[in-house]
């Protein structure tokens, strides 16, 4: 069905976009309360507007476009991602002195660039999406100018992202050879007629396969996460590690799944992602032991997270894979809101010696970051238990043993350095209390809350989330 | 019964958890308090079950069975003979272990209780369970609380010991995950249905290679929580380290859930690969009875020698566990109980001692029998108790066991009986150095005697010793069905001879049987295995 207004979440968002630059750059507003208001409603009434359109699975720009069922979900996971980076990262402006209209401009429009992304089927409208996207994330990353380490990480990042963009453009453009189409449909069609000559095929697939890995940090293309990661602004840290990574996953299993059918393709795949992902898993979660800043921490463990989740790009595991990045979406917002309440004045107490004591000092607080630390490592009743589950039971239906097997010792190293944030917050030598001040207000604890809800309902009782993803990937068979 | 019971004594604790959440730090007595009527009411209901449990019956009772996530996995709960005790002991165990800490915690109180209610439920999950799923799901949830109560009100070392604590478990329990994953997908493979229910997958027969594998991972995760001799280290640290609390209900129940994983899934799953391995797992508990005992002779520290010895005792039980007939089974079952008591009960005096000596060297004490008789009362018994003397509950099981372990193996009998000799030596040399003699340390002077409160906890668990030496029968015709159902269990499935066709790539799934008379138990194994013959042949043929 072709229809204009299935364009209708991206309009909104870019409109909503302008009308809070326009209002930067000419509005007379003493209180800014207004952007927030206008990014907020922006956001959701995208996510609105994509809901109404479930199960129709509308087209638009000749097929370019399709917003389908795990389109919406994918939709509704960042607008969704926005919203609770938009919450959580109130005081926090203010408090680092960032410019409110374009803060609040660039992280919608990143969104746009993600929803572009994730919702068309065409290699070069996928392209398009990533740009915008990483557009946005480069300025976003240097937003704090007076700060060296955030110009160095808006610096590497834009460096390494546009090398990464370079080898997945060249990876397009062999695909396009042996194709003749950038259209994922007729690429497929291509493929069922025999594609003899696929060695192309298969260089094209693995420099795509280097564009994204970058973009989801995947080992060896995670050089420059945990230099990003510590030096952005914590929300836009929180972002990134959410945000961008479930759109590089959610199509490069568009890209990679029909690949899978010609054997020798599959063969060599496999290969591929095995050693990704197994040299993922075991080399983030060393590294991260040695850490001893709670951001550049998360930071490898989101690396370690990508490599669970190429797991599940291995075996082809589309609700797998999404449920996994709901669930990681909450535990890992959750613990970066966190480290805002920890980030008063303008300055950031990251340092695992700050967390000493948290627990008497802030008990609530220690208690949420608790959860989520016991989320990231995996432990029931939460929801990083059933996501890990999910892929690794799928993961051995395939066969791959041994990589589970990996993914569970490497998740076992990881227990160690998140039990040591735990550590750290209760069973250390206590800091006086007014050692650092808590930045404590009510949206940022409430999206703490409601953080450790979601984390404990997914884990417990996540009937209906897993219905709807199986709903959306039964539906849609991904094209 | 149309009361959701197990349901019941399973989640009370955690609303009563739940309930401390809301009650402010301060009110340190209203925690102690709460905690304890909670844990007490449990009981009450757990005694009710008790006396409500049918004990001819060889199917789970009270269960309660409803879909949860799916895919065959479900909140499905239920008592037989072999869990029945152990969440007893649990039920009972709990009250005790609070007013234990009355007085000695008094720092994060709200905490510990919330922690210790959170390990009850836990506990008693992993008992109950009859999903697989859920059973891993509690054997998990459970590190958190322990972990937290070793980390918070243990020790100097706390730390190295909670961490060591949780990445010992982990690394097994996690790798048991991934055998019960390949389990899953071979009863999938098999019927075409999935299930994690433990019945069910109890009528799987694998390859004896395949059993083989899956049965290491299931024994690696139970032997390191037993502890079996190699994997032990984990267990004098995290003794030494915990409070008081901490300390009894690890060895009092958290050992157990070891040597009951092994009961209840690796045993029956595995039958053939059980074969194969059990003089190897015999060889490493015998080495564990000597080994805890000759390390308890040496210790300084009167907890570590009670830690030690529960590596010895534990040895035995598992000994007990393999020797896979009526009385081993039985006393091993039994046995369990009366560790947890005698151990738990001893860890409790170490603990009184403590809370007046600050130390727990043996050196330091000396003649404190004249300044605390009644203490010395109650030390001798759990001490002869532990020991194994006629008329305590200790000698029943430790008779039972050494019984079923001779009608198998007459040196390793011979060699557990040391068991019986080195702890005499280990408790009473400790006994004396500590109670007897003259009184060296001018500190020893001001303890006073058990107050009320000490009595009123260490009582009951005189009574149930007295009780279980004197009429152990009340206990054991509770398990006799479960457990005689359980081994023909095992027995019947090692009759089938595997049929080892043609090489399979991945992971092959063969089943055969052989052509005698079957119980009715079995009809359905047999069923299935045609099923999945079916099936295998039609993959043969597709390509």
């Amino acid at each position: 069905m072709n229809d204009f207004s299935s364009l209708s979440p991206l309009l909104i968002l870019i409109g909503g976009a302008l009308v809070i630059l326009l209002l930067e750059a000419f509005g007379r507003w003493s209180s800014r309360l207004i952007h927030f208001i206008l990014a907020l409603g922006s956001l959701l009434s995208s996510l609105v507007m994509a809901l109404t359109f479930w199960g129709k699975k509308v087209t638009y720009f000749s097929g370019a476009y399709i917003l389908d069922d795990m389109a919406i979900l994918m939709i509704v996971l960042f607008c969704l991602a926005g919203v609770l980076i938009i919450f959580i990262s109130l005081t926090y402006m203010i408090e680092h002195g960032f410019n409110r209209g374009e803060y609040l401009a660039l992280l919608l429009l990143a969104t746009t660039g993600l929803i572009i992304m994730t919702s068309s089927v065409d290699l070069i409208v996928i392209f398009l999406g990533l740009e915008t996207l990483s557009l946005a994330s480069y300025v976003l990353a240097g937003l704090k100018k007076e700060d060296e380490k955030s110009s160095e990480a808006a610096i590497k990042y834009f460096l390494l992202g546009s090398l990464a963009s370079a080898f997945l453009v060249l990876g397009l453009a062999f695909i396009f050879i042996q194709s003749q189409s950038f259209n994922l449909k007729e690429i497929i069609s291509n493929i069922s007629k025999g594609a003899d000559n696929s060695i192309i095929f298969l260089i094209g697939l693995s420099l795509i396969i280097v564009g994204f890995g970058f973009k989801v940090a995947l080992v060896p293309f995670h050089m420059w996460t945990p230099d990003v990661y510590q030096g952005a602004p914590t929300p836009i840290t929180a972002f990134f590690s959410v945000a961008p990574k479930a759109a590089g996953f959610f199509v490069l299993f568009r890209l990679v799944s029909p690949f899978f059918e010609p054997i020798y393709l599959r063969q060599n795949l496999k290969i591929i992602l095995f050693l990704l992902s197994s040299l993922t898993m075991i080399v983030a979660n060393l590294v991260a032991l040695r850490q001893r800043n709670v951001k550049r921490l998360l930071a490898y463990s989101s690396i370690a997270h990508a490599g669970y989740l190429s797991l599940a790009l291995l075996s082809q595991d589309a609700s797998g894979l999404i449920f996994y990045l709901i669930a990681y979406l909450f535990m890992n917002i959750g613990a970066f809101a966190i480290l805002i309440a920890l980030s008063p004045n303008g300055r950031e107490f990251h340092d695992l010696d700050d967390f000493n004591g948290l627990a008497s000092r802030a008990p609530w607080l220690a208690a949420c970051m608790s959860v989520f630390l016991i989320s990231l490592a995996g432990f029931p009743p939460t929801a990083g238990f059933l996501a890990k589950f999910y892929i690794f039971s799928n993961a051995i239906k395939q066969g791959y043993v041994v990589l589970v097997i990996i993914a569970v010792l490497t998740s076992l190293i990881s227990v160690y350095y998140y039990l040591r944030v735990i550590v750290h917050m209760y069973m250390s030598k206590e800091l006086p209390p007014q050692a650092i001040r808590i930045n404590s207000d009510f949206l940022l604890l409430l999206i703490i809350f409601f953080c450790v809800y979601a984390v404990l309902q997914l884990g417990l009782f996540p009937g209906q989330v897993i219905n709807f993803i199986q709903r959306a990937s039964s539906s849609s068979p991904f094209l | 019964m149309t009361l959701p019971s197990i349901s019941l004594i399973t989640f009370l604790p955690l609303i009563g958890a739940i309930l401390l959440i809301f009650i402010p730090g301060e009110r340190k007595e209203i925690h102690r308090l709460v905690a304890f009527i909670v844990s007490l009411i449990t009981f009450v209901f757990s005694i009710l079950l008790f006396i409500h449990f049918d004990s001819n019956q060889v199917e789970p009772q009270f269960v309660e069975n409803t879909p949860w996530l799916g895919y065959g996995i479900n909140y499905h709960v239920g008592l037989d003979g072999l869990s029945l005790l152990l969440v007893m002991l649990t039920t009972f165990l709990f009250p005790i272990v609070i007013l234990s800490g009355w007085r000695y915690i008094d720092h994060r109180v709200k905490e510990y209780h919330l922690f210790l209610l959170f390990l009850e439920t836990g506990i008693i999950g992993v008992f109950v369970s009859l999903n697989l799923f859920l059973f891993y799901v509690f054997w998990e949830v459970m590190l958190i609380p322990m972990y937290f109560l070793i980390g918070l009100w243990g020790g100097p070392r706390r730390i190295y010991a909670t961490i060591k604590f949780i990445i010992f478990t982990m690394a097994g329990s996690l790798l048991m995950l991934v055998a019960i994953f390949v389990l899953y997908n071979y009863y999938y493979q098999a019927t075409g249905s999935y299930s994690f229910e433990i019945a069910d997958l109890t009528k799987l027969i694998l390859l004896p290679k395949v059993q083989t594998w899956l049965f290491l991972a299931f024994a690696l995760a139970f032997a390191i929580k037993v502890p079996l001799f190699p994997f032990h280290t984990w267990l004098p640290d995290a003794h030494v380290e915990a409070p008081t609390a901490g300390s009894v209900i690890l060895a009092a129940v958290l050992l157990k859930m070891g040597v009951y994983g092994f009961l209840r899934l690796a045993m029956p799953l595995f039958p053939q690969a059980l074969i194969k391995f059990t003089p190897l797992l015999m060889i490493l508990s015998v080495i564990g009875i000597i080994y805890g005992g000759c390390m308890a002779l040496i210790q300084k520290d009167v907890k570590s020698l009670v830690a030690y010895s529960s590596v010895s005792h534990m040895g035995l039980i598992m000994l007990a566990l393999f020797s896979l007939n009526q009385e081993g089974l039985q006393g091993s079952i039994l046995q369990m109980i009366n560790h947890g008591l005698s151990t738990g009960a001893l860890f409790l005096i170490v603990g009184i001692l403590y809370e007046r000596a600050h130390t727990r060297l043996i050196k330091d004490f000396g003649g404190v029998s004249r300044q605390m008789p009644v203490l010395a009362a109650f030390f001798l018994i759990f001490l002869l108790s532990s020991a194994g003397l006629p008329g305590l509950n200790g000698f029943i099981g430790e008779i039972l066991c050494l019984f079923g372990i001779f009608r198998v193996n007459k040196v390793m009998a011979y060699l557990a009986v040391t068991t019986v000799i080195l702890a005499a030596a280990y408790l009473l040399w400790m006994y004396q150095r500590v109670m007897h003699g003259p009184i060296i340390h001018d500190h020893v002077r001001s303890f006073k005697d058990v107050n009320l409160r000490e009595i009123v906890y260490l009582g009951p668990i005189v009574i149930l010793m007295f009780w279980i030496g004197f009429y152990p029968n009340f206990f054991l015709k509770k398990m006799d069905s479960s457990v005689a159902f359980l081994l023909k269990k095992i027995e019947e499935k090692q009759k089938y001879f595997v049929f080892e066709g043609e090489p399979q790539k991945g992971f092959p799934l063969k089943l055969a049987i052989k052509e005698k008379s079957f119980s009715d138990s079995v009809q359905l194994d047999l069923k299935l295995a045609q099923e999945s013959r079916l099936i295998l042949s039609k993959e043969k043929k597709q390509p």
